[in-house]
């Protein structure tokens, strides 16, 4: 809803896409420069910066979802994206931020971080 | 979301308890202890009210489940009613409304209803407290139990101070602010506190109901799973805010390279209109075909993560990339934090620049320089001397530590080292084989190996993913609910396996259970057979012991104990052994030594016993066996009869133990034959090839066992009255193949007369002939066919007597096959391009003939293309002294040379080539074999036969020299005498043609024959050792006792020499 339009990724391009390791959200490692991850940009600080992009998105993802109404839709809920904004997510995404993120999104975010590489499922 | 909120509507408060517990127990805890959250919560609790009437509006946009849980009000439930249909913003309000609503309810447990309308103002003020995280919020019904004696207390004292504060925010916000704020203070903060909340409720509350949306599988093109998603994307953006707006909620694929569920994406809408309207169109995707509905308990199963297996240091993988590497093993050292590289090393593949193109490097144009295209280099570790050689600048590193890099890549004790993304790994079903690990182990600079078994062993084990069951199997299962049914395999379908349960609870049932709890059972006593995996593959043996997964079992080969797993075993049908080693399988034919060949009758784990020509066994290894003999399926010999015997037809040992087989190999002069009445050498005994006779050929090909008929050997009678057709005989049995069959005629009668075809196969009187013309096979009498050459279309003689022949009376017309006219046509060019190669072959040109003649009288398909080829090669093979060996070789080529040679070589042409080649006299003078080599005459020449021969020349010229050379050493002189007539007659043949199987018979008037071919006969032809002999009859090899030459000829080990 913040954004409308931009996320479709021409074919050719998709083999610059990243995921991010909290959100899921599917984009391109371009996009993520400029404009940051939508869902997580308050905590990541994407933007401008690569390096944070590199350590906390992944190229290695699967499983694509759209989510065309993430409030209504049922994925999107059991993805737990139902907060997020329209675009691409992957419903597993490899990979494991870095310790110190993981310390700052808890401790100064109060958020839980679930990991989306599907260790979580296991132990639940 | 909305969905548990609905619920929990739905439901009593009594689930008021529960649900806060799910998420929030630990903080319960936690506020009892001395938590940070505790330390926040605690002052404010003892000052006042408002803690709690905060913590629940914290509460509400932290955790949307607990308002949930709290809510028991109808004013609460339509507002969430509401909001399950409306947009989010629309939401926000709501959850003021909720903020609102759970103050409320605070308030009446504090039995203070009427201070239901002005609990928001709290919040504003608060607003910096607000920013608490969820625990806290969550802590409230706690809160409410444990401070309850504090509150108590103060009760009156909060609700005053509270009403104030409420009636002066009334005044100042009203209900648009209010929201404008709230919007303003956590619409920026949604996303992380939607993180946070969904982090704390377990999946299982979030499981699909009815009221959710369904999902419908839509087929794709597989492959687009995710262009389509895609696509879904940007028409989702596309119509947002239009009036087409997509009724769908969410698209979804779960494509992949290992997954079942490849070419469908899933899209998840309230109406299935909404799917069809949303994909209306869309490239690679079909949404007219049939919509699959997922069923709701399905639906968690469609988004199920599997955690990719973690590389462990030391675990092993392959490598998908570069493309040089790829499919090598290669050990993982380390693993980048994220998880998404490792540090693998591996055997590196380097030529050091050896294959470099200078030019390529150098292209001006700057364009990349083609991927390496042709074989990759081998793997070796690592040279750093290699490395200096070749390219000296390339290399820098640290000698001490052995660790280099070279034109960029790093390199440690010889292994190169890489960080390479996961991606590019192959993770799962590595199996890497002892001989790949042992590279890797034997690096170390000691040269001990130091195989990690462990990691090996974990690797290993991973692979019994791959475990394949097959029905029939006995299963036990070992792990999960069905723990310890024991069943038999009926289905295997993917990882399912279909269990008839024959032991434990469920007897008698039939149940499905995944591969993965499973494991093949055996008892002790079963017979098994090692079928993969470990390197005891291909083992059988005998169970003794079982232990868990691991079975040992005694080997019928080396009666050792082996210890496997036991998705490794099958039960075995066969007992002992394996039918092959390396290349050699049981029965093949090899080759010992240059004069010696054998037939592997049993085969073992390290060796094989042979039976060899000479009917001794002994046990060989692989690497002393010269070579394999390719089973040649057109081998021909003839028995004692003279009866052409091949492959498959069964022979009966004349004399001797009398035994009856089956020919397997023929050889030479041996045959290797099977019987099933012992099984002693796998049944397998050899024999000679003048030792046995035709008991039944395959395929049942017209035998005959009568000596030479002499009728057919009488000069005088082939001479006859040029016309010859007074003569005609009854039709004589035919040795071999008839010649027509094959040959290109055209039909000069009845109704197919001037068609124009080939001659598929004949009978005495009849060819069955299939038309160029029309797809069909016809009968036509024999007699109605002219024979034409199938590459000039000229007509060659006709065989049939009432057609004048050209160059002369067939001495039998009536015998159509071997009537001289027509080989004498065909055979011109064949002369001539003989004798074009005579030299060059160094085949006694009489051999060669001999070679080839009857290849094409047998049906050009059968030895002609061969022989000379096969001469080559031959030729190519040995070395010259073992030009006899050719000699001989074609000569046994030639096999049928009696008609052969006389019939198809034209006597004079024969003679011209003596005559011309020097080789001749002083070939008969040198040395036999050279001689015998470039001329049959010169072959012929040594021995007295031969010299006999040579008067007979001088005396008839025309005639063909053979049979010259025969009447001179024989009594049968009867022939030279008579003949050069004869010879010159249209009618070499006469001799020639009717009988092979004349020369070995031991009629006094084989006797001429018996001279070259009898090898046997005393007749100092027998000295037929010459090779031209041989050569022109070639029959002397089969016959009985050429051996006596062919053992002394170098020729007769020509290691091809059996195949004719």
């Amino acid at each position: 809803m913040e954004r409308v339009g931009g996320n479709f990724v021409a074919p050719g391009q998709q083999r610059y896409l990243r995921a991010c390791m909290v959100c899921s959200i599917v984009m391109t490692q371009t996009r993520f420069r400029q404009e940051g991850c939508p869902n997580c940009e308050e905590f990541l600080h994407l933007k401008g910066d690569p390096e944070a992009i590199e350590t906390c998105t992944s190229q290695v993802f699967e499983g694509l979802i759209t989510l065309a109404n993430p409030a209504r839709s049922w994925v999107a809920k059991w993805q737990r994206l139902d907060n997020y904004v329209q675009g691409v997510y992957a419903t597993k995404v490899s990979g494991t931020l870095p310790e110190e993120v993981k310390t700052v999104l808890e401790e100064e975010y109060r958020i839980t971080y679930i990991p989306r590489d599907g260790s979580a499922v296991e132990t639940e | 979301m909305s969905d548990p909120r609905q619920r929990d509507d739905s439901e009593d408060e009594d689930d008021f308890n529960p649900a806060p517990e799910v998420g929030s127990d630990v903080e319960d805890q936690a506020d009892g202890n001395d938590d940070d959250d505790d330390q926040d919560d605690s002052p404010r609790r003892e000052n006042k009210r408002q803690s709690p009437a905060r913590s629940p509006a914290g509460d509400d946009h932290d955790g949307e489940d607990d308002e949930g849980e709290g809510e028991g009000e109808d004013v609460n439930g339509n507002a969430h009613d509401e909001d399950d249909d409306e947009e989010e913003e629309d939401e926000e309000e709501d959850e003021d409304e909720e903020i609102q609503g759970h103050r409320r309810k605070r308030r009446r447990d504090q039995r203070n209803a009427f201070i239901d309308i002005e609990a928001e103002v709290d919040d504003e003020e608060e607003g910096e407290d607000d920013d608490e995280d969820a625990e806290e919020a969550e802590g409230f019904i706690d809160r409410e139990e444990v401070g309850e004696a504090d509150l108590v207390g103060r009760e009156d004292d909060t609700r005053h101070r509270e009403l104030d504060r409420r009636r002066d925010a009334e005044e100042t916000f009203d209900a648009e602010k209010q929201a404008e704020i709230y919007q303003k203070r956590y619409g920026a903060r949604r996303p992380a506190r939607g993180m946070g909340d969904s982090g704390v409720v377990p999946q299982r509350l979030l499981l699909p109901s009815v009221d959710d949306p369904s999902i419908w599988g839509v087929r794709c093109k597989e492959g687009k799973e995710r262009e389509v998603v895609f696509s879904i994307m940007k028409r989702v953006d596309e119509r947002m805010g239009t009036k087409d707006e997509l009724g769908i909620t969410a698209a979804f694929e779960r494509g992949g390279p290992n997954s079942v569920m490849k070419g469908l994406i899933y899209v998840e809408a309230q109406r299935q209109n909404d799917v069809l309207s949303a994909l209306d169109g869309m490239l690679n995707v079909y949404p007219r075909t049939k919509l699959l509905l997922v069923d709701i308990k399905e639906m968690p199963d469609l988004l199920r993560v599997q955690k990719t297996p973690t590389l462990e240091p030391g675990s092993w993988v392959r490598l998908k990339r570069p493309p040089k590497h790829a499919g090598d093993l290669a050990q993982v050292l380390d693993i980048t934090q994220s998880g998404l590289e490792a540090r693998v090393r591996f055997i590196p593949r380097l030529d050091y620049g050896m294959r470099d193109d200078p030019l390529a490097a150098m292209t001006p144009d700057g364009k990349r320089k083609r991927p390496l295209v042709g074989p990759r280099p081998p793997q070796k570790l690592f040279s750093e001397v290699e490395a200096r050689k070749k390219n000296p600048r390339a290399i820098s590193g640290n000698p001490t530590s052995n660790t280099w890099i070279y034109n960029g890549d790093e390199f440690e004790n010889g292994f190169q080292v890489k960080d390479i993304k996961i991606q590019l790994l192959t993770v799962k079903d590595v199996n890497p084989s002892l001989e790949e690990v042992t590279k890797f182990a034997s690096g170390g600079e000691d040269g001990v190996e130091n195989i990690d078994l462990k990691s090996l062993a974990a690797s290993l084990k991973d692979s019994s993913a791959s475990v394949t069951y097959l029905p029939g199997d006995v299963i036990e299962v070992y792990d999960g609910e069905q723990r310890g049914v024991v069943g038999r395999a009926t289905n295997v379908q993917g990882d399912i396996v279909t269990l008839d349960v024959t032991e434990g609870d469920l007897a008698g049932q039939t149940i499905e259970v995944p591969t993965k709890g499973l494991r093949k059972r055996f008892r002790p006593g079963d017979h098994v057979k090692v079928i993969g995996g470990s390197r005891y593959r291909d083992e059988v043996g005998m169970v003794v012991k079982i232990s868990e997964d691991r079975v040992t079992l005694l080997t019928d080969q080396s009666t050792t104990e082996i210890t496997v797993f036991s998705k490794d075993l099958r039960e075995a049908s066969d007992i002992g052994g394996q039918g092959s080693l390396g290349q050699y399988e049981m029965l093949d034919l090899i080759q010992l030594d240059p004069t010696t060949v054998a037939c592997i009758v049993k085969i073992d784990r390290e060796s094989m016993v042979v039976l060899d020509q000479n009917g001794d066994t002994r046990q060989v290894m692989p690497s002393q066996i010269a070579n394999k003999l390719p089973r040649r399926k057109l081998a021909v010999a003839a028995d004692r009869n003279g009866s052409e015997i091949r492959l498959d037809d069964v022979v009966k040992e004349y004399g001797g133990m009398g035994r009856q087989g089956k020919i397997v190999h023929i050889h030479r002069t041996w045959v290797f034959c099977h019987t099933n009445t012992t099984n002693e050498n796998a049944g397998i005994f050899v024999s000679k090839v003048s030792n046995v006779s035709t008991i039944s050929a395959k395929g049942g090909r017209s035998q005959h066992s009568s000596g030479p008929d002499l009728t057919k050997m009488n000069p005088a009678l082939s001479m006859g009255p040029k016309g010859g057709a007074g003569m005609a005989p009854p039709p004589k049995p035919i040795i071999g193949r008839d010649r027509l069959v094959g040959q290109t005629v055209t039909i000069r009668k009845g109704g197919y007369k001037g068609l124009l075809g080939r001659v598929k196969e004949t009978s005495d009187t009849h060819a069955r002939v299939e038309l160029h013309t029309k797809s069909k096979v016809v009968n036509v009498l024999k007699g109605d066919l002219i024979v034409k050459d199938a590459i000039t279309g000229r007509e060659l003689k006709n065989y049939d007597s009432r057609r004048p022949p050209g160059m002369g009376a067939p001495g039998r017309p009536g015998e159509g096959r071997t009537v001289p006219d027509w080989n004498g046509g065909s055979r011109t060019p064949m002369a001539s391009s003989m004798s074009n190669r005579t030299p060059a072959w160094k085949t006694p040109s009489g051999a060669g003939n001999g070679g080839r003649t009857p290849a094409w009288s047998k049906g050009g398909g059968d030895f002609g293309g061969r022989t000379p080829a096969w001469a080559g090669a031959d030729g190519s093979r040995t070395v010259n002294p073992y030009d006899g060996s050719r000699t001989a070789y074609g000569g046994s080529g030639s096999r049928t040379p009696a008609w052969n040679s006389g019939s198809k070589t034209p006597a004079p042409d024969s003679f011209s080539h003596g005559s011309k080649t020097p080789a001749y006299g002083g070939s008969g003078a040198s040395d036999p074999w050279s001689s015998g080599s470039k001329t049959p005459y010169g072959a012929a020449a040594p021995t007295p036969g031969a010299s006999g021969g040579g008067d007979t020349w001088g005396y008839t010229p025309g005639a063909s020299g053979s049979s010259g050379a025969y009447d001179a050493p024989t009594p049968g002189a009867l022939l030279g005498a008579p003949t050069p007539g004869a010879m010159n007659a249209p009618t070499p043949g006469a001799y020639n043609a009717p009988t092979p199987g004349a020369m070995n018979a031991p009629t006094p008037g084989a006797g001429w024959q018996g001279g070259w071919g009898a090898a046997d006969a005393p007749t100092p032809a027998g000295g037929a050792p010459t090779p031209a002999a041989s050569g022109s009859f070639a029959y002397a090899v089969n016959a009985p006792t050429p051996g006596a030459w062919s053992a002394e000829t170098p020729a007769a080990s020509g290691p091809r020499y059996e195949d004719d």
